[in-house]
Formats: C-alpha cells, sequence, structure tokens
C-alpha cells in the first residue's frame, strides 16, 4: 500500500519535473523558417522564438535554430518556392538534406528593429554551443550590450555549463547585471540582495548606477533595497580595505623579521653590524634559482616543489658564506665595531658586483608554484594571496626554529651566555670563538631563507638586498640587540606603520615618519625595546 | 695616540695645495697649461678631500663615524645647485629644466632670494646647523654612539635621499638640477673658469686644513682626543662632552656642507643620487685608507682613492668595485692606520703581523 503511493508520488514527482522540458520541446520547425522567409513582422516573431530557443530550448532545437539565425545575419538564407536553402543552395533549411534551389533564392534583408533581436539570438546560441573559449568570450560581449533583452535563465544555464573559470566569472557577472535590469521589480530588489552579498569595488558601481534608475524615485521599495544593498557594500568594502592592509602590513613585517633576526643574533653576540646581511639574502635568492634550474634539468617533475627543496641549501649555501667571512675578517675586528660596519661594506660591493657579472642585472625568472599562486577573495577587495601567505607562514616556522636553537640547544645557551658576558664565558670554558663562528653562520643562514620567502613576492636582481638592509637595521635598533621578541615587535610595529602610513601619504612619507618615530623612542629607551641585562659594551 | 707637536706633514702638503693653486692659473697660455678634463678633476678631488676631512675631524678625532655625511655634502650642493640656476635665471632668463618638466610657471616661494649668493650661503649654514644640531643633540644626550650612531646616520642620508627623489619638492626630482651656465656673473664652462673654480677649491682645501689642524692642535683638541678615548673619564674629571661633541659635529657638518659648495658648479649637476648610502660609506673609506686621525692622511686618502676612481671609471669601469673592496679588507685587516702605517715602518726588520701590531700600537684581540 505504503510503496505503491509512494511510486504514485514519485511518478507526479517526475512528470512535474519534467513537464517544462517537454513543452520547450516543441519547436516548429517548418513554421520557423516560413516566418523567417516572411515579412519583417513575421521575421521579428521568429527572432523572438530563437531566442527562446536559445535559452530554454532542447539541445537538438538549437543545433537546429542556430545555423539559421547566423544565416539571417550573413544573408545566406535563400527563399525559394519549396521554403528555404542555407549555404546558397546547399542544404535544405528545414530537413538539412542536400538540396539545390527551387528557382531564384531571395535572401531576406533584416530591419533595423529585427536585426539587434537575431544578433541575441545568434551570440546565445554561440554562449551556449561555440566549442572555443575565444567564441563564447565574444558572444557574452555582445550579450553585454544589451543585458536588459537577454532572456531569463540563459545565463545561469550557460554558467553552469561553462568549462573556463574566468568565462563563468564573467557569465555571473552578466547575470547579475542582466537581473538588476529585468523589467519585474520583484526579481531586481532580489538581485540587488545578491549583488550586495558580494561586497567589492565592481559591485558598488553597479548599484550605485542604479540610483539613476526611474524606478529609484519612482519606488520606495527599490529605493531602500538599493540603499541597504550600497551601505552594506560599503561596510564590506571598509572591512576588506582594512583586511588587506593588515594583511599586507604583516607579509612585509614576515620579510623584515626575516631579514632583521640574523642581524639581531649577530649584532647582539658581537656588536657587529653586518652591512652585507642584504646581500646573504640577494644570495639566498639566488641559490633558489639555481636549485629552480637545477630541477628543470635532473627532474622536472620535483619542480613545483624547487621552493621547499631549496630551503636547505639555500640556509647551508648562505650559512658556508657567513662562516668564512667571520673566519677570515671579522675575527680579527672584534675590537673595532667601526671597522667591521667598512668590512662588510666591503664585501657587499663585493658579493654584488660579482653577482652582477655572474648572472647579469635583469631579474631573475621565477616558476609560480600552485602553492603561491592565485589567492581566496574574501571580502570587498581583500584577497587572500598565497604568495604573501607562504612568506607569513615561512617569517613564523623561522621564528619557531630560532627560538628552539636559542632557547633550547646548547649551541644558544652559549651564545646567550656570550651575549650577556663575553669574558665571563670564556672563564667558564665557552669556546667563544667558536660560538661566534657559529653564530654568524646562523644569522647568515637565516638571511639566506629570507632570501628564499622573498623570491615569490618581490623581484629577484643583484641590487635587491640593498631595500631590506636599512629597514632591517631599523628593526635591530628599536627592538634592542639580540632578543627574538624585540625583533618581532619591532618588525611588526615598522611594517604595519609602513603600510598604514603609505595609502594615506606616501611610501617615502612612511619612511620619513618611522625613522623620526625611531629616533624619538631611542630618547626615551636608547637601548630598543627589549635591552638584553648584561654588561653594557 | 698621535703626537701632537710634529707639523711637518700638514706643512709640506698645503704648500704642495696652494703650489698647485697658484701654478693652474699661471701657466694658462703657456705650453705646460693644464687640460680642462685635469683641471676639473683636480678641482673635484679639492672638494673630495675638504669632504674627507670634515669626516676626519668627527671620526678620526672623536671616534664618532657617521654614515651620513652624504647629507650635509648634499645641502651644500643643493643650496648652490639653487643659486646657481636662480642666478642663471636672472641673468639669461633660462627657465631651470625641472620647472618646465613639472609644468609649473614660477619658482617655488622658497627659491626667493636665491640669486643672492651670500643669503644662500646663510641658508645653507644655517639648515646645515639646524640638521645637524638638532640630530647630534637628541643623539649625544640618549648616549647613541658607536655603530647605533653610524646605522641612524645612514638611514638619515637613506631617507633624505627618497626624499629627493620625489619630483613635487621643487628641488629637481629625480633629475635633479642641472644646466648652469652663469656664476658670479662670469659665463661658466669656460677654460678660465674651470681653472679658477679648481684653484679656489684648492684654496679652500688648504684653509679648512690649516683651520682644522690649528683646532686639533689647540686645548680644545686635546679634549675632543680625550673624548675619543676615554669619553667616561672624562666626563668623570668634570668635562661636559655633550657640548664638545655637538660643537664638532657641527663643524663637521658645515665643512662638509663647504665641500658640496665647491663640488656641484664643477661636475655642473646635482642630484638625489649624492645621498644614496654608498657615497656616505666611501668617504668613510676614503678617510679609513688615508689614516683616520690624521688630516693629512684624510687629504691624501680621498686624492688617491678618487684619483684611482676617475681613471678606472673611464679605463675598466667594472673593475672598480672590486678595487675598491679589496682596498677596503686590506686596510682593515694589515693597515688599521691606513697609509700613515707604511709611513711608519722603518725597513730594518722584516714586517710581519707581530712587529706590525707593535708599530700599529693597536691592541688586537
Amino acid at each position: 500500500m505504503k510503496l505503491a503511493r509512494l511510486t504514485a508520488a514519485a511518478g507526479l514527482l517526475a512528470v512535474l519535473l519534467f513537464a517544462p522540458g517537454l513543452r520547450a520541446d516543441t519547436l516548429d520547425r517548418a513554421g520557423l523558417v516560413q516566418e523567417l522567409c516572411g515579412d519583417a513582422g513575421a521575421m521579428g516573431r521568429a527572432g523572438t522564438a530563437l531566442v527562446a530557443t536559445a535559452a530554454s530550448g532542447s539541445a537538438e532545437d538549437r543545433a537546429f535554430a542556430a545555423p539559421l539565425a547566423r544565416a539571417v545575419i550573413d544573408r545566406k538564407l535563400g527563399c525559394d518556392d519549396a521554403g528555404a536553402v542555407l549555404d546558397e543552395g546547399g542544404l535544405d533549411a528545414i530537413t538539412r538534406m542536400p538540396r539545390a534551389a527551387a528557382g531564384t533564392p531571395r535572401s531576406p534583408l533584416l530591419s533595423l528593429k529585427n536585426r539587434p533581436v537575431f544578433e541575441l539570438a545568434d551570440a546565445a546560441f554561440a554562449l551556449r554551443g561555440a566549442p572555443a573559449v575565444a567564441q563564447r568570450a565574444a558572444a557574452l560581449k555582445t550579450l553585454e550590450r544589451r543585458p536588459a533583452q537577454i532572456p531569463e535563465g540563459l545565463l545561469d544555464t550557460a554558467a553552469a555549463a561553462e568549462s573556463d573559470a574566468g568565462l563563468k566569472e564573467q557569465i555571473d557577472t552578466l547575470a547579475q547585471t542582466a537581473a538588476l535590469n529585468a523589467s519585474d521589480p520583484a526579481a531586481r530588489i532580489r538581485a540587488i540582495g545578491r549583488v550586495a552579498e558580494n561586497p567589492s569595488r565592481r559591485a558598488l558601481t553597479r548599484i550605485a548606477a542604479l540610483e539613476s534608475d526611474p524606478a529609484y524615485a519612482a519606488n520606495p521599495e527599490f529605493r531602500a533595497a538599493v540603499d541597504a544593498a550600497t551601505a552594506r557594500i560599503e561596510r564590506g568594502i571598509a572591512l576588506g580595505d582594512t583586511l588587506a592592509t593588515l594583511y599586507n602590513g604583516l607579509s612585509f613585517a614576515s620579510i623584515l623579521f626575516m631579514a632583521a633576526i640574523g642581524l639581531a643574533i649577530i649584532f647582539g653576540l658581537m656588536g657587529v653590524i653586518n652591512l652585507a646581511q642584504g646581500e646573504l639574502i640577494m644570495i639566498g635568492a639566488y641559490v633558489t634559482w639555481l636549485v629552480q634550474q637545477g630541477l628543470r634539468v635532473a627532474a622536472p617533475a620535483l619542480l613545483d616543489w624547487y621552493l621547499v627543496l631549496a630551503i636547505p641549501v639555500a640556509f647551508l649555501a648562505t650559512a658556508a658564506i657567513g662562516i668564512a667571512l667571520e673566519a677570515l675578517l671579522l675575527r680579527h675586528l672584534y675590537k673595532r665595531p667601526l671597522m667591521s660596519l667598512l668590512a662588510t661594506w666591503a664585501v657587499s660591493l663585493f658579493l654584488v658586483n660579482i653577482v652582477r657579472v655572474v648572472f647579469g642585472t635583469q631579474n631573475m625568472q621565477f616558476e609560480t608554484p600552485f602553492y603561491v599562486s592565485g589567492g581566496v577573495p574574501v571580502i570587498g577587495d581583500f584577497i587572500f594571496t598565497w604568495n604573501r601567505m607562504f612568506a607569513i607562514a615561512f617569517a613564523i616556522v623561522t621564528l619557531a626554529l630560532t627560538w628552539g636553537v636559542v632557547r633550547k640547544t646548547p649551541l644558544g645557551l652559549n651564545i646567550r651566555a656570550v651575549t650577556q658576558n663575553r669574558d665571563m664565558a670564556a672563564c667558564i670554558g665557552i669556546p667563544t670563538r667558536r660560538i661566534d663562528m657559529m653564530a654568524f653562520g646562523f644569522g647568515s643562514g637565516l638571511a639566506g631563507l629570507a632570501g628564499l620567502a622573498l623570491s615569490p613576492i618581490y623581484s629577484v636582481n643583484p641590487q635587491m638586498g640593498q631595500n631590506f638592509i636599512i629597514d632591517s637595521f631599523m628593526v635591530v635598533v628599536l627592538g634592542g640587540v639580540g632578543t627574538i621578541a624585540g625583533t618581532v615587535l619591532a618588525a611588526l610595529g615598522i611594517g604595519q606603520i609602513n603600510v598604514l602610513i603609505e595609502p594615506l601619504w606616501g611610501a617615502v612619507a612612511a619612511k620619513v615618519i618611522v625613522l623620526l618615530m625611531i629616533i624619538a623612542f631611542l630618547q626615551w629607551r636608547p637601548e630598543g625595546l627589549f635591552a638584553v641585562k648584561g654588561r653594557r659594551k | 695616540m698621535m703626537r701632537l707637536g710634529r707639523n711637518g706633514p700638514i706643512v709640506l702638503l698645503t704648500g704642495l695645495i696652494l703650489l698647485v693653486a697658484v701654478a693652474m692659473p699661471a701657466l694658462s697660455g703657456t705650453s705646460l697649461e693644464v687640460s680642462r678634463y685635469l683641471a676639473n678633476a683636480i678641482g673635484q678631488l679639492a672638494a673630495f678631500a675638504v669632504l674627507a676631512i670634515s669626516l676626519d675631524l668627527i671620526w678620526g678625532y672623536l671616534g664618532i663615524l657617521s654614515l651620513g655625511h652624504g647629507l650635509f655634502f648634499a645641502i651644500g650642493g643643493y643650496v648652490f645647485a639653487m643659486y646657481l640656476l636662480k642666478h642663471s635665471f636672472v641673468v639669461t632668463g633660462t627657465v631651470p629644466d625641472f620647472l618646465q618638466f613639472m609644468g609649473w610657471k614660477d619658482f617655488p616661494f622658497y627659491w626667493a632670494g636665491f640669486d643672492f649668493f651670500p643669503y644662500a650661503f646663510t641658508v645653507a649654514v644655517l639648515v646645515t646647523l639646524l640638521v645637524s644640531g638638532i640630530f647630534g643633540y637628541v643623539s649625544f644626550r640618549s648616549r647613541v654612539g658607536g655603530v647605533y650612531f653610524a646605522i641612524i646616520t645612514q638611514a638619515l642620508v637613506y631617507v633624505a635621499m627618497l626624499l629627493m627623489f620625489r619630483n613635487d619638492t621643487g628641488f629637481g626630482g629625480n633629475n635633479g638640477m642641472t644646466g648652469f651656465s652663469v656664476l658670479f656673473g662670469w659665463q661658466m664652462g669656460t677654460s678660465g673658469m674651470i681653472t679658477a673654480l679648481a684653484a679656489g677649491s684648492l684654496a679652500v682645501l688648504a684653509l679648512v686644513l690649516m683651520l682644522c689642524r690649528w683646532l686639533v692642535g689647540s686645548r680644545f683638541g686635546a679634549l675632543m682626543l680625550a673624548t675619543r678615548d676615554d669619553e667616561i673619564r672624562l666626563q668623570t674629571l668634570g668635562y661636559e662632552t655633550l657640548r664638545l661633541k655637538l660643537i664638532v659635529w657641527c663643524l663637521s657638518a658645515v665643512i662638509a656642507m663647504v665641500a658640496g659648495m665647491l663640488y656641484v658648479p664643477q661636475v655642473g649637476i646635482i642630484n638625489p643620487r649624492v645621498l644614496s648610502p654608498e657615497l656616505s660609506l666611501e668617504i668613510a673609506v676614503w678617510v679609513a685608507i688615508g689614516g683616520r686621525g690624521h688630516l693629512v692622511g684624510a687629504v691624501i686618502g680621498a686624492l688617491l682613492v678618487n684619483a684611482v676612481k676617475f681613471w678606472l671609471s673611464s679605463a675598466a669601469p667594472d673593475i672598480w668595485p672590486f678595487i675598491l673592496s679589496g682596498l677596503i679588507v686590506l686596510v682593515v685587516l694589515v693597515f688599521p692606520n691606513g697609509l700613515m702605517d707604511l709611513a711608519k715602518f722603518r725597513l730594518t726588520r722584516p714586517m710581519g703581523p707581530k712587529r706590525m701590531a707593535e708599530e700599529i700600537g693597536e691592541a688586537r684581540p
């Protein structure tokens, strides 16, 4: 009993579901061709029928009707006594069987009023049926010119069938525009609500355009909907902009942190400012590039993972340079920190020029693996981009690594001991020279990692290190020597202040203000945010 | 510790400078005439030597390294360029390029009066004193010194460079200022003018050299050296080192500013590149190579390095950075007092690191 009722219900449901489809199937093919050969009024009716077919006809009907619309526009439809032929006497228009034209065929001419209708129909057919993306995109361009005439449902079905993501998005946008311009006020209000769901500057322009619509003055409901949508979109944009600023600030701070942390450790330990730190960053980026090129030759399947595979290589290469620098040069200069400035500058000059001679001055080309390309649109115009996320995540990992090494390893314990009191550390048997060398290597390796993290965001060339070096000095000066927490806070502060000021007064003003703030800050705390408790050198 | 009594080298050097200054105009017209290129190069070298003296005064005698002396050099250069442009405009009616480029009809208001040199000079001195005074006061008061001071001065000159790169500041933007045609009413670019500028620069160099020699030889100079060697002890003895440091710092800035004024009419252009941190670092390199703490050394270092640079930048521009970095490494590792170390060696014992350490007298770690 129960089963029978269920079956009946399912059958009824099926009938209800398929009924519209069945009804749309009934395209009167002969009548359509006859009207196409008729007078202007008949042709107009035929055009409307074509548009309807394009929107809701079955696949066969659309395949049948699409050539007709094109043929009328191109004047390739020949009306003769037996009906009509396509392609100047190739095929019969109704049966699509080869036949010769009976008598002299007459090509109907579209009136000015009917032409747009046929063009619309042609574009609608092309949007749903054309094989090439370019053809569908061209059809969409035609439709965009008359959003109000687009039949309901056409764009939704076309968007559902569309395989190209970019074009699909454009179709959706047009569908919204069409709905906004629909004749039914309730549909328009619904469309306004839907547009407001995804606030962006584009959505705002579209809604703002409605304020000059006659309905805005006439229909209070419409007006309220538009105003509410505008307010909602503006809120969304403001939120999105704030988030985007914070996000950019965070990614800039991550870069600053990675550039500065090695500098801070070295400065805290030995009182040496390494002016070649920016060049070590540059070397890190070039090593990453070399790893990419190596993978291209040796293992193309792993090419996408070059950013990950380059991590140990970049770290070890720059750490080796750092250790060599310490052992050959800086070892002799610890009592003369000002001379070590000049010596490390000489090294930076050397590195910049050797890279320039070997690789040239042009920007290096990097692959963009899938995990650093694109992003997720969040709200307003804020896009959560993966390349910046990569830098942020990388900085967090670097921070954890540095913290782990400094706090949890014997090397870190020794580094902290020597930083606090070199002579006393030496007295209790810590090999201070060895610690210096290891710490210098560690700090240089961190610079190399910074270069790696930079490579998906910034352009990589021999000069790139100089863009970061002064900012990262400021981080060290502000944060205080040799403290990880100070470096993190200072990097976050300088990064955020930079991006907050930049849109207001420009990048230069941001740098000026940051410098003035640091100088003022040093009046209050000359040793930076977190001064290490130890003897002043 | 340097011996204060020895005047031989400095008198010799000053005499030589003055001799060249007199000989260049005297020889013009004869068969021994100095070529325009050489005269111009000598004039520029003299400006650089003045710049080196200014840094040596603060670094060599007070132990404060500034990596931002390009800022004061640029103040002098920019003000002199403004004077030249305004003067040329008044005399010949030439509208400066940057005004046309920006589409401005008239000079910005702060250019008023710059065609009158004494006013321009006063402005340059006041701006230099203001910038160096405020910056020096806040830094020395909070005991910012050593590497910190060097880094912050470098940031200062870098920020100034970014500022001057902007086109809307009214100072020529990234193209800078050029097209000077008239100086003190005379046509620029003639042989006579080039020689006169070079001779004038040499004369100023000699004057600055003598002035600084007198300063460091005086009681004040002894206090400077005492501050450099042990500031805390000097303070304990009751001396106020803040004022002393500030005076020397401002004086050094003004000398650098004068060097900028000598430099601009001879190269015929000024742009924000003079504010790049590299130039300021290079000044320190000249002094280090010549021997800091010796006025003669600073002058010789500036002359030598820049002469090689002039020669190489036309002969083999790619090699110059490598030579410069090699020179710096050599100086900081082997000759901590620069060329002055060479002068001290008597070639009786073989030169080894041990003897070097002895003769240099600087404690090695």
